[in-house]
This record gives C-alpha cells, structure tokens and sequence, in this order.
C-alpha cells in the first residue's frame, strides 16, 4: 500500500486509554477519503477530450441485444453493473433493448448503487430527448442517483 | 531546408535534392516503441502474481446443466413472449418488474459474483484475510430496527450509528446446504461475527469484534451462543467512514468458542480481533458462506456513548493532507525566478515572521497600523529598483500574495 493512499489522522485531543497525547492513525477503509472528498481524483490529459475527471463514473453499453449498465472506479474497473441479459432481470421483461427494458435496468441498477454505498456518480453518457437513454438518466435521477460528482476538497497551497 | 540544384546544360532535368535537419532533436523514444503513460504506470506497479495470490477459502459453485437450463430458460422467454398482457404493458411503459424478486433470483445467479466484486472494492478480503477471498453462497437479510423503520445492511450503505444502537435482525436460511441448495437433514450450525478493521486508534491491524454469535442451529439467531453481545459502532469524530463487516461462517459441527468469551464487555482492549487468526485457528471446522457490510461515520449521539458505555474523552482526529511534492533543491536553478525559488525551500514560520514583523515595523502602539494607501498603484518606485522588488512592493502595497494573511 503506498502512503498516499493511506490515510494519516491526527489526534487532537488524547483518549484516556492511549498513552501519547499526540497519535496518528489510519482510517484503512480504501474508499473513506472519496466520501470525504479528500481523495486524489485525477485530473484527464491535456490534449484529451474530458471524460476521465472522476472517482466513479457511469458507463452504459447499449448493444443489438442488451443493455448494460455498470460503475466504473478510476482504479479499480467495474464495481457495480447490472445488465438486461441478466437473468433475474431479462426474465421479468418482455424484450431487452426497448424503453421500458432500459427504465427497468435503471431501477435495479441505482437500488445496487445505493446497496454498495454509491450515490453519486460522474456521467458523461447524453440522451437525445425523447431517447430510451434519456428515460434510462431520469429514472436513475428518480430513484435518488446524483449523476454528478462533489468537486475534491484541496489542502491550502494546492 | 532543401537545396536544390539545377542543370541547365543538360537535356534532362535531374534536380539534386540534399535535405538537411537544422535545430530539431528527437525527444524521447520513436513514438512506435516509446509506451504511453497508462503503460509506464502499469509497469511502474505492476504486482507480483505469484506474491499476491489469493485463495479461495469459500464454498465452490455447483455446476448445473447448461443444457438443462438453457431449455428451462428458453421456454420460459418462449412463454412471456406469447404473453399479450405483458407486450401491451411493455409497450406502454407501464411494466415494472419486481426488485425483490430481482434479488431474489440474482442470489442463485450474478450476486455472489458481484458481491465479491464489491467487497474487493471496499477492500474487505485484504484487511480480514490478507490473502484470502470466497465468494458468498449464502445471502443473509440483515436489519436494523429503528422505531418503525426497517434498515437494512447490504454491502457498503451508510448506516448512521444512531440507527445501528440495538442488535440487528439476521435472517439467512440455515437449513440449506450453501453449495447444493438442498435441504439438510441434520442441524446445521453457523457462527456470525461483526468485526470493524477500522477502528483501531492506535493504528494496529487488528479488528474490533462488535458481535460474536456462535452455534447458531439451522439460521435461528436467538438460539445461538453469544460470546460477545453486541456494541454498536463508534466511529471517532473526523475519522470518516468506517466499515461493519459481517461474515457468516458454517460449522462442520458444534464447536465450544467458550474460552474466546469476553468478560468485561465494555473495555475496549478485550475486543481487539483479528479475523485472520480466528479464521486460521479453526479453518478446519468452519467455512465463510456470508458477507455483508455498511459504513459508518461520528454523529452527535456518540458523545453520550463514549462518555457513559466506554468511560473515555472523546477522541477527536483532523486529516492531515500529504504535503505537497517538491523537487530536491537545485544548486543553480535555471529559469526560475530566484526569490520565489528559494523561498520553496525556507522554513515556512520564518517567512510568516518576516512578513508580521513587516507588518508590525508600521503599526504604531498608540495609533494602530498606518492609514492604507488611497491609489496604491501610483507610488513612486526607487531608482534602480529591480523587476522583481517592483513586483514585491505592489503585492506588498495591494495586500495580494502572502501579505493578504496579514492585512486587516
């Protein structure tokens, strides 16, 4: 584990069972300092087009036959993704790629976003008006997913 | 640049191009062997496969037919596309599938997988087990009861620890085997423990152990055997979010956990745990089928907890961002601009001294600082002052820069 990612704390007021007054300690939890905002966030290339600025961000594959839905970390790939070729999913549908496919890939998909502790998510995937996709963002906003991330908390002089 | 030469003389035309570079060097590699920074970063931490190897320590898959269920599945489609009332529902947008029901048929699909998936995130198998991951068969419905309001712990929600005060409701069904799904004939035993890695203040590894209920007979948690009540979280003020992780272990048979029985319940050194020695320590006897997790940050009910349950001051923390990188000092800085330069390198409280006692040097005891500048920026600079004084001065004179800290 490498020190920046870890988290270093000081203690301002001593506990009564700790025998130094001034104590440092790690909160080890990897995804505490994203709650905190404090958390690096990288910042893209220069020369790219925007699109990699997140901690967490929304990635929806709409292919002939599905669609999938997953969140992905900046570090660690995909971490909760639900898909309409899914069996517990496809078996309720009546088709997998129609309107109501992709606002019923939303509801379960923002339930395991809040289950795993996400609620907020970068998103740079755009609807048409009118569009399945567009149905797909406003049922995940319906459902209490914020498809926008809090700006990183810097220390002074940053 | 191209010179070229022309021969009139001859009949043919045969221009004589020599082409020459001035002031271009290659910087870098051929950009066809040079690799990008996503590549040099990945080498960079790159990790030993062999070194990191995680074991399974869970219960494996059962693999069923595919064909089997392939037809099941086809069948059922088959049938649900010959559905009228559920096309002109699907057409309309007026079909909403069953969420439960979701979770209910993912648990014996895609669930197990995606729970592991998000524990690894979490780092939940790094930090109880090291080196050892399994992938929970059995799904387990936890709740906590707060008035009349249900809440429940999935993998990773944020609990307050208002709403985690009493021990929660547990429910898993015990009477399947974990692997088969098949009914069992005889008792079957599991042990439950919630442990938080993240709440040593001291900064040691170990857990703490929040609840400890073993022997418990075909999933009826009041009929186990409780070798540590439950506490509930106490995350310290600023320390941020800490994790609750339950894990469900089945027994081979009756295992006697007595000499691991807390005495003095409250103090916090007895429930100091480490799940990997415990884990190691009965390997043989038991086996993780069940995981889940929430988080945890301060709230304001917590003082009465500390003050009164643990008899402690409440620890306050206050993060301390990592410093910001600066290069090793150069001794002939080329380009730079020298007083900011070295200024990089001083001691950050003689700057903020030199700059009060600036600041102090003008103020008159009696009559307080002097009156500000009313058009700052129309002063007369010294002959021979150089640039950068200049530019000093008129930050001095407008207050910007390090002098804002000591304007009033």
């Amino acid at each position: 584990m490498s020190l920046s990612s870890q988290i270093r704390r000081k203690v301002l007021q001593t506990t009564k069972n700790l025998s130094s007054t001034d104590v440092t300690t790690v909160n080890r939890n990897p995804r505490n300092l994203e709650l905190l905002q404090f958390s690096y966030k990288p910042s893209g290339y220069h020369l790219e087009k925007p699109g990699r600025c997140f901690w967490n961000k929304l990635q929806l594959n709409v292919s002939g036959r599905y669609v999938k839905a997953a969140i992905q970390h900046y570090k660690s790939d995909v971490v909760v993704k639900a898909d309409t070729s899914e069996w517990a999913i496809r078996k309720q549908l009546f088709r997998t790629t129609d309107r109501t496919a992709f606002v019923n890939l939303a509801r379960v998909f923002a339930h395991r976003c809040h289950a795993a502790g996400i609620s907020e998510m970068y998103c740079d995937v755009q609807g048409a008006e009118g569009s399945k996709v567009e149905a797909f963002l406003k049922t995940l906003e319906e459902n209490g997913i914020v498809l926008s991330e809090p700006e990183r908390i810097k220390p002074d002089g940053l | 640049m191209f010179v070229i030469k022309n021969i009139q003389n001859s009949k043919k035309f045969t221009p004589l191009v020599v082409s020459t570079r001035n002031g271009h060097r290659m910087r870098g590699k051929a950009p066809a062997i040079a690799r990008n920074l996503t590549q040099r970063l990945e080498e960079e931490f790159q990790v030993d496969k062999e070194i990191e190897h995680q074991v399974n320590i869970g219960f494996p898959a059962l693999r069923i037919s595919r064909s089997d269920k392939l037809k099941e599945r086809l069948a059922h489609i088959k049938a649900q596309r010959k559905n009228p009332d559920l096309e002109k529902k699907s057409r309309s947008g007026q079909l909403f599938i069953d969420l439960q029901q979701v979770e209910q048929d993912s648990q014996n699909t895609t669930a197990p997988h995606n729970l592991r998936l998000i524990a690894e995130h979490y780092g939940i198998f790094r930090d109880l087990f090291k080196d050892a991951y399994f992938v929970p068969r059995i799904s387990m419905d936890i709740k906590y009861q707060v008035e009349d309001i249900e809440v429940p712990v999935y993998n990773g929600n944020i609990i307050q620890p208002s709403e985690a005060k009493s021990a929660p409701l547990v429910n898993f069904n015990g009477t399947v085997d974990p692997v088969t799904s098949k009914m069992n004939n005889e008792t079957s035993y599991w042990t439950l423990l919630a442990t938080n890695p993240d709440c040593h203040l001291g900064g040691g590894e170990q857990e703490y152990l929040h609840w400890f209920v073993s022997n418990i007979p075909n999933g009826n948690i009041a009929q186990g055997e409780t070798i540590a009540s439950y506490i509930q979280p106490f995350p310290a003020k600023g320390l941020g979010y800490q994790r609750v992780v339950f894990i469900l272990y089945k027994q081979n048979s009756k295992i006697d956990f007595s000499n691991l029985k807390l005495d003095n319940e409250n103090t916090g050194e007895e429930r100091l745990f480490s799940t990997r020695n415990f884990y190691k320590q009965f390997q043989d006897e038991i086996t993780p089928a069940g995981l889940s997790f929430f988080q945890s940050a301060w709230d304001k009910t917590l003082t009465e907890l500390y003050h009164n349950v643990l008899n402690m001051k409440e620890p306050t923390f206050a993060y301390n961002h990592p410093s910001p990188y600066r290069a090793d000092q150069q001794w002939f800085p080329l380009k730079k601009p020298f007083n900011l330069y070295m200024d990089k390198y001083r001691d950050e409280k003689q700057i903020g001294k030199e700059f009060l006692e600036k600041k102090l040097a003008k103020t008159n005891p009696f009559d307080g600082p002097e009156a500000p500048l009313r058009y700052p920026n129309a002063h007369y600079y010294e002959k021979n002052t150089p640039s950068w004084l200049q530019f000093e001065l008129k930050k001095e004179r407008l207050g910007l820069g390090r002098m804002s800290k000591y304007v009033d």
